[in-house]
């Protein structure tokens, strides 16, 4: 019995030093903060970036007829959409018509018209604009079978109500079916002529846009610079000067501020083994960067999202981001650098490939392990934005000012500056003994030529 | 020698036509007896429990100086891993009460009473494969437990096909949203992709039940307002102004750190070896005994290590992934479609898989039956298995369960990228090899030497993203 309970104490009673009594005269090694919103910025890591003296950088481009760029916008639920009046500035021969009046007048002329999926969406003769779903166009090949030209899908319009519109669908004979249930706006011909007839301001400004139209230009837009050649003889040569835009756009330097807040006993007194203040500012211009990032792709006016060309958005054919939707992609402009798209495109990516038995080679870049399609890396970015029905949208570029391709710009050289384009400036210590920083981002991102930035959009990643 | 042949050898040898042979006479030394002069070259001793440990040679070490190692983070609201226990006994299944505390707005609730009848107001249910537990656009009226089976989300994708979220499964949840408050639908349609066994609570009860209760009816309050601005990773934000024009206001800001940081003591792995000072003494030629006695003991602590890094419920790496990083196959069998799911969840550089042969094998299988063939990756003199040019490491200490089923994991690897490390502390008083100590102890009154062999370890993970875990892997074909 006294043994037992003896032998039950010595298994209680500590006999020597505890770790937790031990800790206390020891040091604990401790990591830096870490943070979790930190990504790898492969946008920022791979964009030439040019410097922009002066805060503004103007890019000089050849004189170009077409204008509208963008797409017609809608507003409501699918039950009560309308079309938004001022976006149909949006539409090629309406982009920089300014009177509200008559914007509103024409959008309420359209008609809407729902389509089930495999209905021909007629356009003969009249303007069609889709407010919601897929429509393909297709034409009938050389040799009889059906030859897909293209996928549309929201905002896109297609068909013409201008007599003079030699480009017109109907004269290409293609045919549009709905390749989902569609909510088609349509204006004939007839309703347009009436609102012509009816405001000199929108007859005068047609007017306008058709000598435009006279003029020559090349399959880009812009105005021709006439040549000559394979003649024989003393034939006269064309005289001919390269026209430039008259007012070229030009990029200001965006900013990304803050003012960082530290009190200044914690700055002076607990800074072993590591600097308060440099991990305070370290973290903050880790949250500027990922903040610039969004703001490259997302910033209304400068956002590569926002800047991408009509002519170079893409839809994907039938819904997920196939192979065949990527190698569309590729074709709208040379020397693809990178394509970027958010982790889970990728993942859906990567499963139609699989579906389809194909392995894609990835490639290192930058001493990464990444994804990449026909050589051209494809690299993650979590700022691409994925809409509630689970869509998003993949970005392919050419890059650098010496290709014509997408560039970032930014000033180095700042006062106080920190890192390139980024500067730390003190701004004063307060009653409160608070000491206060300002850190400021400077940059923006510039498109040289409209096919350097591509899109392809409608993209489902649901599986 | 030559006198005992074999009648049996001799009776057969008959048909070959030599009789004669056999029953000469030995003329020379036979080797049985040559062998007595001669000295027999040995193998050291040999280990079948060793392994290649690719995760010890992989992770990089971090030196730890005093014995613990913190991990400072910026502040974080989300608390909870999210998932319910349930008791099983027999046919009976039921919750475990204070587990209802890893569903979010219920984090902080501490009064065991309120938990067991707010547990006790949850109804059983169960499903069969294919049935619709909840159904996008109806109200969502109920907060539903999955105790059993596997959940399939899906919606509606922009242009009306089904796409499908996301997989639920054991312990997960539902319906959040009614401890909340907000009255809404349901956002996805959940079908039961296994028989499943439910435990769903009205929205209409939970009411009933908070006003009886004041400590639940604070707890929903609470979890309203709980904190300030945090961005998508649930950390509080560090507020920026951009894009502006002009001479805006600048929001002053600083970033918060968490006031409990984590911190991991390193844990240790001790053994004693046992050598009768005779063996040690006489018996080393041409091997030293006490040596190989301490390389053997050394191996089965490295391989220890190696499975408490995985294994240990405090700071293995299965026990340490974050709810959000937790995945679960869609059908079963590990396929190329789960894995790229797993690569988008630890996207940012990931390292390296590491999961079961047997699991690597089974994702061979699901390759082949796709029609793909991964390449494999170059590691040192290794050519190992791949998977979009991600190494995929074989580790027999990732468990596999009685039914067949595994886990894959997925790490970002070292300190700079935020990723994961092993600590350890160099510089140990007889330090045998890093983090590795051999100290003699004694000799007893039998003679026998004692010496204690101890490793010390840990395994930290720096931001909860760095790892990834695909659960519930089936390898069985």
């Amino acid at each position: 019995m006294t043994a037992e309970t003896i032998e039950d104490e010595s298994e209680t009673t500590q006999r020597s030093l505890s770790t937790e009594a031990a800790r206390n005269l020891a040091t604990t090694t401790k990591s830096a903060p870490q943070v979790q919103a930190i990504s790898p910025r492969w946008l920022l890591r791979m964009l030439p970036w040019v410097e922009a003296r002066g805060g503004a950088y103007r890019v000089n481009r050849r004189l170009t007829y077409e204008g509208g760029t963008g797409k017609v916008m809608f507003a409501g639920t699918a039950a009560d959409i309308v079309l938004i009046p001022p976006s149909l500035t949006e539409i090629g021969f309406l982009a920089g018509f300014t009177d509200a009046g008559v914007l509103t007048e024409l959008a309420g002329r359209f008609t809407r018209t729902e389509y089930h999926a495999g209905e021909i969406v007629a356009a003969d003769g009249r303007l069609a604009v889709i407010a919601h779903g897929k429509v393909t166009k297709s034409k009938t090949g050389k040799y009889g079978h059906t030859a897909t030209s293209g996928v549309l899908a929201d905002g896109d319009y297609f068909g013409s109500v201008l007599d003079d519109a030699a480009d017109n669908d109907a004269a290409d004979n293609v045919t549009a079916t709905a390749a989902t249930a569609c909510t088609v706006f349509t204006l004939t011909r007839q309703a347009f002529d009436e609102v012509v007839a009816r405001s000199p301001a929108l007859a005068g400004y047609l007017s306008g846009v058709r000598s435009e139209q006279g003029k020559p230009r090349n399959a880009k837009g812009e105005a021709e610079i006439s040549l000559s050649s394979g003649h024989e003889g003393e034939e006269s040569l064309p005289g001919t000067f390269v026209d430039y835009e008259l007012s070229p756009r030009e990029y200001e330097l965006h900013v990304a501020q803050t003012t960082l807040q530290i009190h200044s006993r914690v700055a002076d007194l607990y800074n072993d083994p590591m600097n308060q203040v440099e991990h305070q500012i370290r973290l903050t211009v880790e949250a500027l960067r990922e903040r610039q990032e969004y703001e490259l792709l997302n910033n209304p006016d400068i956002g590569l999202l926002r800047n991408v060309d009509v002519s170079q958005r893409l839809h994907t054919a039938s819904g997920p981001p196939t192979p065949d939707d990527m190698d569309a992609l590729l074709a709208r402009r040379r020397k693809t650098r990178f394509f970027l798209a958010h982790p889970r495109t990728i993942a859906a990516f990567g499963r139609e490939c699989t579906k389809r038995r194909i392995y894609p080679e990835t490639l290192v870049a930058e001493g990464k392990t990444v994804h990449a399609w026909r050589g051209v890396p494809l690299l993650p970015c979590d700022k691409i934005p994925v809409t509630a029905g689970n869509t998003s949208s993949v970005l392919a570029m050419r890059t650098g000012e010496d290709d014509h391709g997408v560039i970032g710009l930014r000033q180095t050289g700042l006062p106080d500056e920190y890192e390139p384009g980024l500067s730390v400036r003190f701004m004063n210590i307060d009653e409160q003994a608070i000491m206060s920083y300002l850190v400021s981002a400077y940059y923006t991102a510039a498109v040289l030529v409209p096919d350097a930035l591509g899109i392809l959009e409608s993209v489902e990643i649901g599986h | 020698m030559t006198e005992t042949i074999d009648p049996a050898l001799a009776a057969s040898g008959g048909n070959g036509g030599q009789p004669a042979e056999q029953t000469r006479q030995q003329r020379s030394l036979t080797t049985a007896a040559a062998r007595n002069l001669a000295t027999t070259t040995k193998s050291a001793p040999q280990m079948q429990a060793i392994t290649s440990r690719w995760l010890l040679r992989m992770l990089p070490w971090v030196q730890v100086n005093g014995g613990t190692y913190r991990v400072n983070r910026r502040l974080s609201y989300a608390i909870g891993s999210g998932r319910v226990s349930f008791s099983v006994a027999g046919d009976d299944i039921a919750i475990v009460p204070p587990t209802l505390r890893e569903i979010r707005p219920l984090a902080t609730l501490d009064d065991a009473d309120t938990l067991a009848a707010l547990a006790g107001r949850f109804k059983k249910k169960e499903y069969r494969q294919g049935e619709v537990i909840a159904e996008a656009g109806r109200s969502a009226d109920s907060l539903i437990l999955i105790a059993h089976g596997k959940v399939t989300k899906q919606a509606a994708g922009k242009y009306g096909h089904q796409a499908t979220l996301g997989t639920l499964a054991d312990g997960e949840h539902l319906g959040e949203e009614i401890l909340t408050g907000d009255e809404g639908t349901w956002a996805y349609s959940a079908t039961a992709a296994t028989p499943c066994i439910t435990f769903a609570i009205k929205r209409s009860e939970l009411q009933t039940l908070a006003r009886q209760s004041a400590p639940l009816r604070e707890q929903l309050a609470k979890s309203h307002n709980g904190h300030g601005p945090i961005n998508a990773h649930g950390e509080a934000e560090i507020q920026l102004s951009a894009g502006h024009d002009g001479e805006e206001d600048l929001p002053g800001t600083f970033a918060d750190y968490e006031l409990k940081p984590r911190e991991y003591e390193l844990h240790v792995a001790q053994t004693t070896v046992q050598v009768h000072s005779r063996v040690a003494d006489l018996y080393n030629d041409p091997m030293n005994q006490v040596e190989h006695q301490l390389r053997l003991t050394v191996e089965a602590l490295r391989e220890r290590q190696e499975h408490e890094m995985i294994n240990n419920p405090d700071i293995g790496l299965l026990h340490n992934a974050d709810l959000s990083q937790r995945l679960h196959t869609r059908n079963g069998p590990p396929t190329p479609d789960d894995m790229d799911e797993l690569l988008a969840s630890v996207w940012k550089d990931p390292t390296f898989f590491l999961a079961h042969p047997r699991t690597i094998a089974a994702f061979g299988r699901e390759c082949t039956r796709s029609g793909v063939y991964p390449a494999s990756v170059p590691v040192g003199n290794h050519s190992v298995p791949a998977w979009r040019g991600i190494p995929i490491f074989p580790s027999n200490k990732i468990p596999v369960t009685n039914h067949s089923t595994s886990s894959i994991l997925l790490i970002r690897a070292g300190e700079q990228n935020q990723g994961v490390v092993g600590l350890h502390q160099t510089g140990i008083p007889d330090e045998y090899q890093p983090g590795l100590s051999v100290r003699f102890m004694s000799i007893d009154e039998q003679a026998i030497i004692s010496y204690l062999v101890s490793a010390y370890y840990s395994v930290a993970v720096m931001v909860p993203d760095a790892l990834g875990v695909l659960e519930n892997v089936e390898i069985g074909h």
